[in-house]
């Protein structure tokens, strides 16, 4: 642990140049003075794991040695403090953790403890204080207290000025930063409501004991990146002190490529939307958890928060905006802008790229929100995520405004076909085909499924069907739903299932 | 004997395209729909390279990746993921999961069928 200790967690400028040119010289990867943090950190975790005392050893294994090199690059280039970084944790504890905690306390004192540990320049901890704001439950009387601590004081000064380049909230919906932010000369800095729940303080997580102020009482811990920071028996030991702080049911959030398996086995593991949580056992283990249904605390959505006290951007853009909304059709002026937004959303979703088609169609749709199209795009971005209801409730919006769109059909066919329910699957390709008898996809789509249930003789005339309408509508609807492949393979798949499909009816 | 790859993607539609492009290529093929279904499927079958989407229900493919990668049975799986072309921070974090190679879409078939070649070569060699 001595070594761990010796070598100092700050990076002097003169140091940052260094490497910084170093870097520069052998990647081309010119790291701007905003990157000092995330270099801090990664030097720090390489540098520890070869347990050097000082960087300035670390800089001769580095300049000897490619494949460090390439460690410190990857490092460099993931360590990236931001806003919601890896928002599905966030998502998870919003939805699910914060209200799981406020029930199993609801009988006793309402403090919601949140401790960010290791928290750098304060992106993490102010998240997290926005996160408990949106989940709604300071407007059911909680005191939602957040902590950060870390071992370099220069970032915690950042982090109490809670003010941030433009550029570090260039990833969020405008809704957040109107939300959680306002503007200031040097750019945007956390709202007082966020701030004001915020506190920081030095500590070094391997450092025993801990001082009495961090002992018990937490609801919840932020550690990412704990098991690529120190060795593994530090590891341990800073998860064992996590484990002893953590109150009963409450739970510890590491980085999202992180485990613990191999560290300890005190926690049971949790996964929620992809993500994995480690709980604190209650002293009855709970052989389930039990379910919260629904969002019982998320009751204010989008900017709609009472607590928010600055104004900033009054005009900012509304997303999803109510179905039904009174409107004509889109000004002429506009026209032009929604066509290039749509090519644009196509571009994307063909190239198999949905949140990024996602982000062109919701811009789409707050200029004309009864652009069918839009919403189909929308929700084959959704089925391609995974986020079926998401789709569903993208097609009946198509669907509303033109039941017959061969795109929605095609769409509700390839959802009820992941879901495993093929009877519909099938009833939608077909009014698909009956609404445009040359979408080859849905004609392919039938072909497997019928294939799949050794129906090989309709199996054929589907591919038949599919090769036919491949041919003469090469640029059909269809090929928005290739997910990155082109016709050609298509056609290749068809010709080589048809073959199958025959053999088999000869066979028999 | 051919040699066996798993697929992994959570589209049908996709998978198909894959798989014939795969059996073009002369290869034995396995699917799975799921990041669940990819990990069961290769404790089960033990392929010879495994094809992974990025974008999955359940378990995200970075993640299947890296538990797969962390495992001393299936580490010495070579794994090539699939993504879309501008995902530059996604790409990092698939280094670090440990993915032998990445594809970015669009998928073409002589691509991807040198890139299994490859990794096949690799691993046997």
């Amino acid at each position: 642990m001595a070594d761990e200790n010796s070598i100092s967690k700050d990076l002097t400028l003169e140091e940052f140049g260094r490497f910084r040119d170093f870097i520069h010289h052998h990647s081309g990867i010119y790291l701007e003075d905003t990157k000092t943090d995330s270099l801090r950190i990664s030097l720090i975790t390489r540098a520890t794991r070869h347990q050097f005392r000082t960087l300035d050893e670390y800089f001769h294994l580095l300049s000897s040695d490619e494949d460090e090199f390439k460690e410190l690059l990857n490092l460099v280039t993931i360590n990236e403090t931001s806003f919601f970084r890896f928002p599905a944790q966030f998502d998870a504890l919003r939805d699910t953790i914060i209200p799981e905690i406020a029930e199993r306390k609801a009988g006793g004192n309402r403090q919601m403890r949140v401790w960010s540990a290791g928290c750098s320049t304060g992106e993490e901890p102010y998240t997290i204080a926005m996160t408990l704001a949106d989940s709604g439950i300071p407007g059911l009387g909680w005191q939602p207290q957040v902590l950060g601590t870390d071992v370099s004081t220069k970032a915690l000064k950042v982090a109490r000025t809670a003010v941030y380049p433009e550029k570090a909230l260039l990833n969020l919906p405008p809704e957040v930063v109107a939300r959680h932010f306002e503007q200031v000369p040097e750019g945007h800095r956390v709202a007082a409501s966020d701030r004001r729940i915020v506190e920081f303080g030095y500590h070094n997580l391997i450092k025993e004991p801990y001082p009495l102020a961090l002992m018990g009482n937490w609801d919840v811990i932020f550690c990412r990146n704990v098991t690529i920071y120190f060795r593994l028996e530090s590891t341990k030991r800073v998860v064992q002190n996590f484990f002893n702080c953590l109150n009963e049911g409450g739970y510890l959030f590491i980085g999202h490529s992180e485990t613990l398996t191999s560290i300890t086995d005190s926690f049971e593991a949790r996964e929620i939307g992809g993500v994995f949580l480690y709980r604190k056992p209650t002293r009855t283990r709970l052989f389930h958890f039990p379910r919260i249904e629904g969002r019982p605390f998320r009751s204010r959505e989008h900017g709609k928060s009472a607590e928010r006290t600055h104004p900033v951007r009054a005009e900012s853009p509304k997303r999803e905006p109510a179905l039904g909304t009174a409107r004509g059709p889109a000004p002429a002026e506009e026209g032009n802008d929604i066509a290039a937004m749509l090519a644009q959303a196509r571009k994307h979703s063909a190239a198999g790229e949905p949140r990024k088609a996602l982000e062109d169609v919701h811009r789409v749709i707050e200029t004309d929100p009864n652009n069918a199209d839009a919403y189909i795009l929308a929700a084959y971005a959704h089925a391609d995520i995974g986020d079926y209801d998401a789709a569903l409730s993208e097609c009946s919006r198509a669907l509303a405004i033109n039941p017959l769109l061969p795109g929605a059909r095609y769409i509700l066919g390839i959802i009820h076909q992941r879901q495993g329910d093929q009877v519909r699957a099938i009833s939608e390709f077909k009014k698909t085909i009956y609404i445009d008898a040359e979408f080859a996809l849905a004609h392919f789509n039938l072909g497997n499924i019928f294939k799949a249930q050794g129906k090989n003789d309709v199996a054929c005339r589907e591919y038949e069907n599919a090769l036919r309408a491949l041919k003469s509508s090469a640029g059909g609807q269809w090929q928005e739903f290739l997910g990155g492949f082109d016709a050609a393979v298509l056609a290749v798949t068809c010709e080589r299932s048809l073959l199958e499909c025959r053999k088999a009816t000869k066979a028999r | 004997m051919a040699a066996r790859i798993l697929a992994v993607d959570d589209s049908p539609t996709i998978l198909e395209m894959i798989k014939a492009i795969l059996l073009q290529g002369g290869y034995d093929v396995i699917t799975a729909a799921d990041g669940q279904e990819a990990l069961e499927t290769a404790r089960a079958e033990m392929p010879d390279l495994i094809l992974l989407d990025v974008m999955l229900p359940k378990l995200d493919g970075y993640r299947v990746c890296r538990l797969l990668k962390f495992d001393q049975k299936y580490k010495g799986i070579p794994i090539i993921m699939l993504t879309a072309k501008t995902e530059e921070q996604a790409m990092a974090t698939g280094i670090r999961t440990g993915a032998n190679q990445y594809l970015t879409k669009p998928i073409e078939p002589d691509r991807l069928l040198s890139a299994v070649a490859e990794e096949l070569a690799k691993a046997q060699g």
